[in-house]
């Protein structure tokens, strides 16, 4: 409970002590040192206060104005133009001191007598008294042997404290943390409940980047005092950051468990370094196979550690505590597995079935007609050869191959540098149903030993197809020969290609009909239109061969069928509707990205498993992989720009106070060292209704909801997709009203805490996204290629995607678009709700969904704005459609520029990703289709056969009401 | 002398104890796929990630995988829909009405899944489906088990009318 960010929510309804917050404190995570002396007498006095939040609330009328007599929910979010993270945003993000005061806001009678008296638990644990008063490290640790007591010490005084100190500046004190967890045997405390109004208090945008509720663990959970010790929301997030102990109470809260996992933030592993362990010392639990990590307990003077997963003591291996390398004892209490969450182990050599394979890439080029009249083959040829330094190649193993495809398919023998008079060969075979192998070695060519051939390769490649005529493409066939190519190393196979396969194996047809389109027969058209992409997919994972589609075709092109291969192989599909190299805007794009793509750090033979504490159990797991076992999920290449849902079960009832889920994902790394990326999370248990929603995530919610509407909308189609979504949240706000509100709706709101206040414009965004929307106009291309996105992308992107963001740049702030004088980082305008009454017919606006930015010029902009964005005289000049900003020696168009690059920065949110989104330049009175397609974005609106927020809203409150 | 009667309800016995073999040996292999998990736990389980383990019947083990596990499965499933089936239109064809009844809802429900495509196994989603498949299974698994009975009855009720005349 006195954990160091119990704040949750805290700060929100009193701005006061929000003021009072130490600036100094960096972050969600971190502890302050804890502050000098204790005002225990205060803590009375506070009681009183809890009361009135229990009074105030039980009227309904709002706990927050009786709380602290301020701002409501929302409120403060109506100014336009103000602060991004106000009162409701500080509380939840800023980590105070302990300080949870106990009040248990209030929900009615439901609320356990937590807090009577008892022991002060630091009698009871002596371990390190206050938890929150983590000293660093140097204070007390003295290494192995008895870490307990010596921890202990310090901390004991300061931090108990540090808590009534917490308590006394909050204002909203409590019970005195050591009587309450007595009491209950676990945090009695956790984030507290604040219900806000959904109707009265608007919802706003920069709620959704508010930080997920904090992880409120138990005092001493972790071994070490590290701040690092629980997994960081970037990598997981749990949907509920309070686990019901019981499968009976998750079911009646109707949330879903589960976790959203992104082992790699960043393509590069320089932008994201994690801790690694590199002696080789793995210790893991003998029964359920869990990595040693902050959370175990040593037991018998050091010499054993109890698992946290399951309880069975272990040995702590001999090699521990000492230093191979330099020959000399190291202090336990500083290995990184025992500070971190997060790390990295290098495997030895029992974690190979063979020594760490290559990394290689096989390019199989179109060169049909199609492909080289839209200029797909030159640019991409030429994207390669650009970025041939950029493949990551350290241990100068890498080994790249090229096969070109119309009807036929053509292989090329690569000398090496070496070999004097060595030429490269194209050898083209007509025989699809067994294509021969020439001599494999040449085909599959190390690239440093072949560089200056390659290069000579790639540059001729255009001209060798320039003048075909050829309409067929016999991928299939192609991806079959590929994969027996390199199925004896396994590696990436990237597909780049711009017409429908038609010739040979896995043929497909032209099924798409425009009659079909927003029917309930459209769902066929997303399903797969032959099997061979399903079982040719399950066949390349056995083999440790994934797939990339580049899909570029203007026509059909079946995405939703070729999307399988990546699906199931661990890839990746990029879709590029009515690309021409013709228009720059589309050259650089694909080329940007697919350097980006070529030098990423991929991992290659990855498997990812998920362990948890006794009770709980993976059940489901969601993103493009193959389960090899139910609770095993293999990569034969792991991405670093995707994300991954585990749904989690939970089968006998939790006893302990906080649970464990450790991720560990086995992958051979871009330079062959064999690795294991650990990352542990823990989270507390409660057995209250109220604590399981006030910490649940809005975010990670809708990332898990996302999955399963497309596994829902690929199985029984769109509409039941969409309806399934709409039940589930009329569902969680009749379970909210019915057990934590009390049924008292007031004046007929709409309560639901104020955590989850995102959730039904993240649902109406979700229902309204190209990949589920109800409508006849989208091509199944579009919609299986958007399926895709809602089903891989990290989730500061899935956010974005599924609720896109509106800058107004006409009007913004002195401060936007330039560098924050501390962080060096632009600042970004204040995002508006998307709705089209924030738009002014003068205004100048930026909507980014993440995947195309567009910049909307209203009808009456004047024409100063226009010459200095655009430097056009007037608004009939301007030149509308797929654009770039011209760069214009003035600060508005600077800042314009800065906001748009800004806007599309992935690297600064905690993301890897290779998309670069177009920028289309709309005009409010030009080209009608343009304009009808950036409305869309614009969730909150009426639009097509869609609802607007308001009715949204007002059929929820029908069926929640009634 | 046995009549064409007793004939017809003895083949659809054996045809009977064919089916309800085949739905035992699904049973458990989906079990197998199951416990195989719950066995894994005790990473008992050889795979890279777990590269140390106790070798109790690891031979066994091996062996099941997804893949393999509805390559092999998926053999089985259209011979015996159509024994099934063939065994249903002899009823049909000699008028028995009341075995015939019995029989159409299983027909009906095979022959709607194989042209809806459905009937065989998918590796990519046999995790998902394992519940929905087990379930099927042992439905199938009763289903037999009462006909098998009722087959015999009637056999033997058969036998009888003969021998009486
Ligand atoms: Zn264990």
């Amino acid at each position: 409970m006195a954990a160091p960010q119990d704040q949750y929510g805290q700060g929100y309804p009193a701005p006061d002590p929000y003021a009072q917050q130490s600036p100094s404190q960096p972050g969600f995570g971190t502890s302050s040192p804890p502050p000098p002396g204790g005002q225990p007498e205060e803590v009375g006095g506070k009681k009183k206060k809890r009361g009135y939040a229990a009074q105030a609330y039980d009227f309904g009328a709002g706990a927050n104005s009786a709380l602290g007599g301020q701002q409501q929910g929302g409120g403060q979010f109506q100014q336009p133009g103000g602060p991004p993270a106000p009162a409701y945003a500080g509380g939840y993000a800023a980590p105070q001191e302990n300080a949870y005061g106990g009040a248990q806001y209030g929900a009615p009678a439901a609320v356990p007598a937590v807090g009577a008296p008892g022991v002060p638990y630091g009698a009871e644990q002596p371990q390190y008294g206050g938890g929150v008063g983590y000293q660093p490290p140097a204070a007390g640790y003295p290494g192995p042997g008895a870490p307990a007591q010596t921890y202990g010490m310090d901390p004991a005084a300061g931090g108990v404290a540090g808590i009534t100190q917490g308590m006394g500046q909050m204002g909203v004190g409590g019970q005195p943390p050591a009587q309450a967890q007595q009491a209950a045997g676990r945090p009695a405390v956790l984030n507290q409940l604040y219900p806000t109004d959904l109707l009265n208090q608007p919802f706003n945008v920069a709620e959704l980047d508010l930080p997920p509720p904090p992880i409120i663990l138990p005092p001493n959970s972790s071994v070490t005092p590290s701040p690092d010790a629980n997994c960081p929301p970037k990598y997981v997030r749990s949907t509920l950051n309070a686990v019901p102990t019981t499968h009976s109470l998750l079911k009646k809260s109707k949330l879903p468990f589960a976790l959203v996992i992104q082992p790699y933030t960043s393509l590069h592993d320089v932008d994201d370094p994690v801790p690694i362990v590199q002696d080789q010392v793995i210790s893991r639990c003998r029964r359920c196979r869990s990595y040693i990590n902050p959370y175990v307990t040593f037991l018998d003077h050091g010499h054993r550690w109890r698992c946290n997963m399951c309880n069975l003591t272990n040995d702590v291996p001999q090699a521990f505590d000492w230093d191979a390398a330099a020959q000399k004892s190291v202090d336990r209490w500083q290995r990184p597995e025992l500070n971190h969450a997060v790390v990295e182990f290098v495997a030895p050599q029992e974690y190979m079935v063979r020594p760490p394979q290559p990394l290689v890439y096989l390019f199989l080029f179109d060169v049909s007609y199609a492909s080289v009249s839209c200029g797909l083959l030159a640019t991409s040829a030429r994207t390669i050869l650009d970025s041939l330094n950029r493949i990551p190649n350290a241990d100068r193993r890498t080994r790249v191959g090229f096969m070109a495809v119309d009807s036929s398919l053509h292989y090329f023998a690569v000398p090496k540098d070496t070999d004097e008079n060595g030429e490269t060969n194209m050898l083209v075979v007509s025989d699809l149903d067994e294509p021969f192998l020439p001599i494999p070695q040449e085909l599959l060519v190390p690239l440093s030993e072949s560089r200056l051939s390659v290069e000579k390769f790639l540059t001729s490649l255009p001209a060798m197809f320039q003048a075909n005529q050829n309409g067929g493409s016999c991928m299939g066939s192609a991806l079959r020969a590929g994969h027996k190519l390199i199925s004896p190393l396994g590696g990436k196979i990237v597909v780049i290609t711009a017409t429908l396969p038609n010739v040979g194996y896995g043929k497909l047809e032209m099924r798409e009909d425009k009659k079909l389109l927003g029917t309930s027969k459209e769902s066929g058209l997303l399903q797969t239109g032959n099997s061979f992409y399903k079982s040719f997919a399950v066949e390349c994972s056995k083999n440790q061969v994934s797939i990339d589609m580049f899909l570029f075709s203007s026509q059909y092109q079946d995405v939703a069928s070729l999307s399988n291969l990546p699906r199931y192989t661990g890839g990746q599909t990029y879709f590029y509707p009515g690309w021409n190299a013709g228009r720059s805007e589309d050259a650089i794009k694909f080329a940007t990205e697919f350097s980006d793509y070529l030098s990423a750090e991929i991992g290659l033979e990855a498997v990812l498993r998920v362990r948890a504490t006794t009770g709980l159990r993976m059940s489901t797991f969601y993103g493009n992989f193959f389960n090899r076992s139910s609770d095993l999920c293999a990569f034969p290449a792991f991405p670093r720009d995707q994300s991954y849902v585990v749904e989690v079960a939970i089968d006998e009832s939790l006893t302990k106070n906080f649970v464990c889920m450790q991720t560990a994902v086995l992958h051979t790394t871009s330079n062959g060292e064999r690795r294991i990326r650990v990352m542990t999370l823990s989270l507390p248990t409660t057995t209250n209704l109220a604590d399981v929603y006030a910490s649940a995530d809005q975010c990670a919610i809708t990332t898990f909801f996302s999955h399963k509407a497309v596994e829902r909308a690929l199985s029984g189609g769109l509409e039941p997709a969409r309806e399934a979504l709409q039940s589930k949240l009329i569902e969680l706000l009749q379970t909210f009203k019915k057990e934590l509100a009390g049924g008292n709706m007031g004046s007929g709101g709409l309560q639901f805490p104020a955590n989850l206040r995102g959730l039904p414009v993240l649902f109406l965004g979700l229902i309204k996204n190209v990949g589920l929307r109800k409508s006849a106009q989208i091509p199944s291309d579009l919609r299986s290629a958007a399926l895709c996105q809602l089903s891989t992308l990290p989730m500061p992107l899935m956010m974005q995607y599924i609720y896109p963001r509106l800058y107004s740049l006409h009007d913004m702030p002195d401060n936007a678009g330039i560098p924050d004088p501390e962080t060096s980082q632009i600042v970004l305008p204040p995002p508006h709700n998307l709705s089209s009454e924030r738009l002014v017919p003068y205004g100048l606006y930026l909507i980014d969904d993440g995947q195309t930015q567009f910049l909307w010029v209203g009808r009456d902009a004047v024409p100063q704005l226009l010459a200095d964005v655009f430097d056009v005289a007037d608004r009939t000049k301007l030149k509308v459609g797929k654009s770039s900003l011209p760069e214009l020696d003035n600060d508005f168009n600077e800042r314009v520029r800065a906001v748009i690059a800004k806007s599309r920065d992935y690297r600064s949110r905690g993301v890897g990703s290779i998309i670069v989104p177009h920028l289309y330049i709309i005009r409010e009175d030009g080209d009608p289709s343009l304009k009808l397609w950036a409305q869309t974005l614009l969730v909150e609106d009426r639009a097509d056969q869609g609802m607007s927020f308001q009715q949204f809203m007002g059929t929820l409150r029908e069926k929640v009401v009634q | 002398m046995m009549s064409g009667e007793a004939w017809l309800y003895l083949l659809a016995v054996l045809i009977n104890a064919v089916n309800l073999f085949l739905q035992v040996f699904f049973t458990i292999m989906y079990s197998d796929l199951e416990w195989y998990v719950s066995f894994n736990f005790y990473g008992l389980k050889k795979d890279l990630e777990n590269p140390t383990f106790v070798p109790v019947r690891r031979r066994f083990l091996d062996y099941i995988n997804p893949i393999d596990l509805c390559n092999r499965l998926n053999t089985y499933i259209i011979p015996e829909a159509a024994v099934h089936g063939v065994l249903t239109f002899l009823f049909l064809i000699n008028g028995y009405w009341i075995a015939l009844l019995l029989n159409l809802p299983l027909l009906a429900f095979n022959v709607k899944k194989i042209v809806d495509n459905a009937h065989l196994l998918d590796a990519t989603e046999i995790f998902r489906k394992l519940n929905v498949h087990k379930k099927e299974s042992f439905i199938k698994l009763g289903f037999h088990l009462v006909m098998f009975f009722f087959y015999l009855y009637s056999m033997i009720v058969a036998l009888i009318r003969d021998e009486s005349h």
